[in-house]
């Protein structure tokens, strides 16, 4: 890429620009080659597309040629402030066997609009930044022929001359002096970090790619080591981390578009490992024996061990062989019989042995309440536990059990139920074994429900108003127990949190001082809950769909009107808040906002009835479709 | 002088059997093909085949001595020897007027490197010959260890969980001398009746000295200097009979290696990683046995030849086993010894034919077979004395290779002919990635003498090797990257091309030169060795100034380059390193006799031999290793003065200037490892002189 011809060409670079503009403006009415536009700037730009060309050495002094264009492929033109940083990456095992590879940093040079080295705007949507001098030597680093190097690009987060908002964009450009890139380190994605967090960006909200952040908080650029960029990420993560940290794929999720994305297993550091498993100091030998550097990890700690011992050694496997379903349920006055199948999906065979004879099974229990339509008829589910009683009946994997004392209110005979199930195996390197056997460890099962009718398995029972998937986006898939063995965190936890739970009168917010599921998850999730005050949430806590599913009709949980099965918050001094009123004061509870509901028909402390009169206007203003749609005002995304 | 001749008997059977071994003559120009019926062998009488009976030879003794601090120098001098250390030299015959004859020779006997024999017997009836021969071998006397020679370390040893931390290991570390040295006894007798003969060859070998040795623990490893002290007894027997137009035979041999260790036991120098691993056990070579048994037989009928061969080997070993470690309670093993027995059966088929004057042909086939009769057993795995980790099942690694070949040469004048040979080699193996590998080798040469002086040839080979589908074992805990090729079952293209020239003048005068180049092309290989280009060339000459001084002189360069591609990101192959290996040698040399009224002779010879490997690996940037290299000026010179009719005396002079380096231990402290206790920078850098002076005497 070394290029002899672009001293010359900066020099004559005015006329070239000026022969250039003037080949544009003679428009041959022709449309613009894809990729070569020449039409009208763009004027609407809701997304900034940075496309770099190249990057052209001259005396070691770099100059990056790139293209910005909306999303309709039209030229953006008149960018007037932009940032340039360049670094470069020392491959794995260079710095010392072991080793991974090495970001360092050269330079970041921004033009808002003067700049420190030479910026041109083509005025085509092409431009030019030349750095304002060689990188060999800058912030004490060599140049290295050969080495992997980064330019990134960021641009937008101001506006066009005319006005026009320009988003934050980043782009990155890998690139080499002789040829194609002959490394690279790309082991993480920003959307893998935003499916916890929303939308992340740093620094003034400038730089939101991991490719950006990488180029900085490198060794030598960063004043506290602690904080290059992997050692920083790990340890931001060990408090107040919503999922099993164990589980290293949560970030590092498996991706065959990142060439380094098992780097995590195959490349063990002691400052990688360190950051997580603090309590070893590596060249001391407290803690693990002592290394002095890194070239040994990999022996011990090949990636097949590292895997393991991060994904819980073959867990997963493990479940994979055992199932429980309810096959049939039938509601008998307080009573339900129902049929559970145990099977292993892998051979498709059901295990031909109840659960209290299955020498695999610690613990099965199944739960029941009814009443989906009003959120259940108690708080108390009654519950049996099948690894210590014996079946009605059944053979050859489906075995019947019954649970009485269900709270059936009369009248409601015909509305549904729900069965959940929950439950422990013991497990060993991906393979179920004997629980009186050591050697293997109990391992929750994945919790479920099954909704039922009168006289069968309903597939409609209870609302669905958050996931499994989207409680998954920061606690991983069913990995958060709760109670022992209970993750079913959609439909399972809502058989003994529901609105017959009360709440403490005496409290500041009565409505966040309740055990029922929406205000406690509610509460927890937005710190005013007692003893989560210190709680670190990750992501915007205004974007709803973080957590809230979509209903069958697509529309987000959390639009109004609520649903009309909802009762009333009910309080412990017999007091009851209404159901709108109870769940919107959970986060808005100021005394204005307060206030406004109460105007607004909204309940606080009144009677049943009065919490039940249905004066509520809510949805008139924050209705779907209406003014002021809570779908729109909250920051869901 | 009385003057004995020799029977004809001997020289013919000589070749005889020197035919059934050796394909050079069985070309059909060999002596076997002669038409020999005509031959009237009783006329056939040396008449200047005639032995003076009496004492003839020399005897001589010197003493030398060599200024070496390097014990490498000795590789050159053949003693290690400081100061002043003398030598016998013999080499005569006696011949007794009944004939029967007594040879006795020895070379630098009293050097680690000297030799001795007498024979004594009736030429061309039997023999009886008892021989030593001494072989050593130095490498470095510079190798710094804490350990003692029974690899104990010293009382106050501080062990460290790094080299950094054992603060006594300065003080603690001294030199230890590696190099091993070999004595080779021989008893030979051989019997010759007239149809048959037999032979009867015993040899023993002791070896002694010491080697370098990686105690591993876990990921510490500290370097050893292994004592060996071993020994190796070979009896051999060969029965063969002739008869007219054949020639039968039995070959036998026993053979057993014995070890005075059982086992290498060192203590740890490091702090144990695990548990209380205070000390290390290794197996050594295990004591096992030999023997072989095979038949040979070879028919002439006109023109055409048939040679045949059958040998049946075994090897056994029935060692008892250490225990899988001696630090904790170790898991029981199956059993008490590997009791392993290897058979390998090797046949050969082989025929050559004169079609017409001109025209032969020949063709063979070749089948070996070895077959791992071990039984195989579940074995506990304890990693490096440390930690148990599974278990492993021996594996057989049974390989069965056959070979055809098919060669023709075509004599097209006196002056021209053409040889090509095809050759198809075709192997099955067990438990390694590649269950089948074949191999098409075509050659071809081109004979040209273009005149009584100038002769030429030019050869061309090119290999295509490939095989059954690539599928990496799954018996080992680490397996290989799919895409990784192991070099000896890839894919590979190979051609090799030379053309040779020599001169040769009835003047004085002849030379001869010829250059070679080769390429090897892993075209399937993606991780692994890609490629090996080789080129080289050889020129020498000779000169004869007169009757008394002659001149030589002579020139030979190689080159090598090998890529190798690797991953370090396990997907694609992503880094890639060169190896280029450089060797000369040189050298020019003179003698000059008959000076000083024919008493004095001068010889003066000077070599010089440079070999370097340059490693450079490639991952954008390109990291080149440090040196490795051995460069060597060695000058040889002698003057030999025959002061009376008897008495002689010789003065020999060496000059050595030697260098070589390893960027594995170049410049390394023994501490510089955190996690590897190694013996220091073992190159080796040195001027050193010989000077000897031998007394001989006339018998």
């Amino acid at each position: 890429m070394k290029s002899t011809t672009s001293h010359t060409l900066r020099r004559y670079l005015p006329w070239c620009v000026a022969a250039l503009l003037s080949a544009c403006g003679g428009d041959d009415g022709e449309p613009g080659n894809p990729g070569e536009p020449g039409g009208p700037p763009a004027s609407e730009i809701e997304q900034l597309i940075v496309e770099v060309n190249e990057v052209q050495l001259n005396a070691g002094v770099a100059t990056v040629n790139y293209r910005v264009t909306n999303q309709d492929d039209e030229p953006v033109v008149g960018i007037a402030s932009s940032t340039y940083i360049a670094t470069q990456l020392l491959p794995q095992g260079y710095t010392n066997a072991g080793n991974s590879s090495q970001w360092q940093y050269f330079t970041s040079e921004s033009c808002s609009p003067d700049c420190p080295g030479e910026f041109t705007d083509h005025r085509n949507g092409r431009y030019s930044y030349t750095f304002s001098a060689a990188f060999d030597g800058m912030n004490e680093v060599s140049y290295m022929a050969g080495a992997t190097q980064r330019v990134v690009i960021k641009v937008g987060g101001d506006s066009l001359p005319d006005g026009t908002p320009l988003p934050t964009t980043n782009q990155h450009y890998d690139w080499q002096d002789s040829g194609e890139v002959a490394y690279t380190r790309n082991i993480v994605t920003i959307e893998t970090c935003n499916t916890c967090h929303n939308d992340l960006a740093f620094h003034g909200s400038k730089y939101n790619e991991i490719e950006t952040c990488v180029t900085c908080h490198t060794e030598g650029r960063v004043s506290n080591n602690d904080n290059i960029f992997p050692q920083m990420v790990h340890s931001k993560h060990l408090v107040g981390y919503p999922g099993s940290l164990a589980d290293c794929q949560t970030c590092h999720a498996e991706d065959e578009t990142l060439t380094e994305h098992l780097n995590w297993a195959r490349v063990p550091t002691m400052e990688a490992c360190g950051s997580c498993h603090t309590d070893i100091n590596f060249p001391a030998g407290e803690g693990h024996p002592a290394q002095a550097d890194n070239s040994n990890c990999v022996a011990c700690h090949n990636s097949d061990w590292t895997m393991s011992a991060h994904n819980d050694g073959g867990n997963d496997e493990a479940l994979a062989q055992f199932s429980a379903t309810i096959t049939q349920a039938a509601l008998a006055n307080d009573t339900v019989n129902f049929t559970i199948r145990l099977s292993n999906p892998v051979t498709g065979e059901n295990y031909n042995a109840s659960a209290d004879e299955l020498a695999f099974v610690n613990d099965l229990r199944v739960y029941a309440n009814w009443g989906n339509s009003f959120d259940y008829a108690t708080r108390s589910a009654p519950s049996i536990k099948l690894t210590e009683i014996t079946p009605n009946g059944g053979s050859n994997g489906d075995y019947s059990y019954s649970i009485a004392g269900l709270t059936v209110p009369a009248g409601t005979e015909t509305d549904t139920g729900t069965l959940a199930i929950q439950g422990k195996v013991c497990a060993a390197d991906g393979q179920l074994g004997d629980c009186d056997d050591d050697s293997y460890a109990q391992v929750n099962i994945k919790s479920s429900t099954q909704f039922f009718a009168s006289d069968a398995i309903a597939d409609m029972g209870r609302r669905s108003v958050v996931t499994n998937e989207t409680c998954g986006s920061c606690h991983g898939d069913q990995a958060l127990n709760y109670h022992g063995s209970r993750n079913d965190l959609a439909q399972q936890c809502q058989l003994c949190h529901n609105p017959n739970m009360t709440a403490d009168a005496q409290a500041a917010n009565p409505s966040i001082a309740t055990a029922d599921y929406k205000h406690m998850i509610h509460s927890i999730h937005n710190g005013q809950r007692e003893g989560y005050e210190s709680i670190n949430y990750p992501g915007n806590i205004a974007n709803c769909a973080q957590c809230h599913a979509e209903d069958a009709a697509g529309d987000l949980t959390v639009a109004l009107p609520l649903y009309g099965g909802v009762p009333p918050l009910s309080l412990d001094d017999g007091t009851y808040t209404s159901a709108t009123t109870a769940i919107c004061s959970d986060c808005h509870n100021s005394d204005s906002a307060k206030g406004h509901m109460t105007q607004q028909g909204g309940v606080f402390m009144g009677t049943y009835e009065d919490a039940t009169a249905g004066t509520e206007s809510c949805a008139t203003c924050h209705g779907k479709g209406a003014s002021i749609d809570v779908l729109e005002v909250h920051a869901i995304n | 002088m009385k003057r004995i001749n020799l029977p004809m008997s001997l020289s013919l059977i000589a070749m005889a059997i020197s035919a059934s071994m050796s394909p050079a003559f069985a070309e059909g120009y060999g002596l076997a093909n002669a038409k020999r019926d005509k031959v009237k062998l009783d006329k056939w009488e040396c008449k200047r085949c005639v032995v003076e009976p009496g004492l003839t030879g020399s005897v001589g003794a010197g003493i030398a001595s060599n200024d070496g601090s390097d014990p490498h120098f000795a590789n050159t001098t053949g003693t290690d020897q400081d100061g002043v250390t003398g030598f016998v030299q013999a080499d005569g015959s006696y011949i007794s007027e009944s004939g029967y004859r007594t040879d006795f020779e020895a070379d630098k006997l009293g050097y680690d490197t000297g030799s001795a024999s007498v024979s004594t017997g009736r030429p061309g009836q039997y023999n009886i010959a008892l021989g030593y021969r001494g072989l050593a071998n130095y490498d470095t006397n510079r190798a710094l260890t804490p350990y003692s020679g029974s690899l104990n370390l010293p009382d106050n040893w501080q062990t460290g969980a790094t080299t950094g931390q054992m603060t006594e290991l300065d003080a603690s570390l001294k030199p230890v001398e590696l190099g091993t040295k070999r004595d080779r006894f021989n008893l030979a007798a051989n019997y010759q009746g007239s149809f048959y003969k037999a032979d009867i060859d015993y040899q023993y070998e002791q070896r002694s000295g010491k080697r370098k040795f990686s105690g591993n623990m876990l990921t510490n490893s500290a370097m050893l200097a292994q004592p060996i002290d071993d020994s190796s007894d070979t009896l051999g027997a060969k029965l063969y009979f002739n008869g007219d137009g054949w020639l039968a035979g039995i070959n036998t041999q026993v053979s057993q290696y014995k070890n005075d260790h059982q086992a290498l036991s060192w203590q740890n120098a490091f702090s144990p990683t695990f548990g209380a691993a205070y000390s290390g056990q290794s197996a050594v070579a295990p004591d096992n046995k030999a023997y072989r048994i095979a038949g040979n037989t070879q028919f002439r009928s006109g023109s055409n030849q048939m040679l045949m061969h059958v040998g049946f080997s075994r090897f056994t070993q029935d060692q008892q086993f250490l225990p899988a470690t001696i630090n904790g309670p170790t898991p029981e093993l199956p059993q008490a010894s590997l009791d392993g027995q290897v058979d390998m059966i090797e046949m050969k088929l082989k025929y050559t034919g004169r079609i017409t004057n001109e025209f032969n042909i020949r063709a063979s086939y070749d089948y070996r077979d070895r077959d791992n009769k071990t039984q195989t057993a579940s074995y506990p795995q304890v990693v490096t004395d440390s930690y148990f980790s599974g278990y492993a099942t021996n594996l057989d690694y049974d390989r069965t290779r056959q070979q055809a070949n098919l060669g023709a040469k075509y004599r097209f004048s006196r002056a021209v002919y053409l040889d090509v040979d095809y050759r198809y080699d075709h192997n099955t193996y067990s438990d390694l990635d590649r269950n089948k590998l074949n191999e098409s080798i075509i050659d071809a040469k081109l004979n040209y003498n273009i005149n009584p002086q100038w002769k030429l040839w030019l050869k061309a080979k090119a290999a295509d090797r490939s095989g059954g589908a690539y599928v990496p074992v799954d018996t080992t805990d680490n397996p290989s990257h799919p895409l990784a090729r192991k070099t000896y079952l890839a894919d590979r293209q190979h051609a090799y091309y030379a053309l040779f020239a020599s001169f040769a003048s009835e003047s004085a005068f002849s030379a001869s030169a010829n250059i070679h180049g080769a390429q090897d092309d892993y075209d399937d290989t993606l991780i692994g060795l890609t490629k090996v280009d080789s080129l080289g060339y050889d020129v020498s000459m000779h000169y004869q100034a007169n009757d008394d001084l002659t001149f030589n002189a002579f020139v030979n360069q190689d080159w090598r380059d090998s890529d190798q591609a690797g991953t370090s990101n396990f997907v694609s192959p992503n880094w890639f390193a060169t190896i280029s290996d450089e060797s000369t040698v040189l050298g020019a040399g003179m003698a000059y006799s008959n000076l000083l009224d024919k008493q004095l002779a001068l010889g003066l010879d000077y070599s010089f031999s440079d070999g370097k490997s340059d490693t450079e690996v490639t991952q954008g940037i390109s990291t080149p290793y440090q040196d490795h290299y051995a460069k060597r000026h060695n000058v040889n010179a002698y003057a030999d003065y025959q002061f009376s009719d008897k008495f002689g005396l010789r003065f020999d002079w060496i000059f050595e200037q030697y260098q070589d380096a390893d960027w594995q231990n170049a410049n390394l402290a023994p501490d510089a490892i955190p996690n590897v206790l190694t013996f220091g920078d073992l190159g080796h850098d040195y001027s050193a002189h010989y000077f000897g002076l031998t007394l001989s005497y006339q018998l």
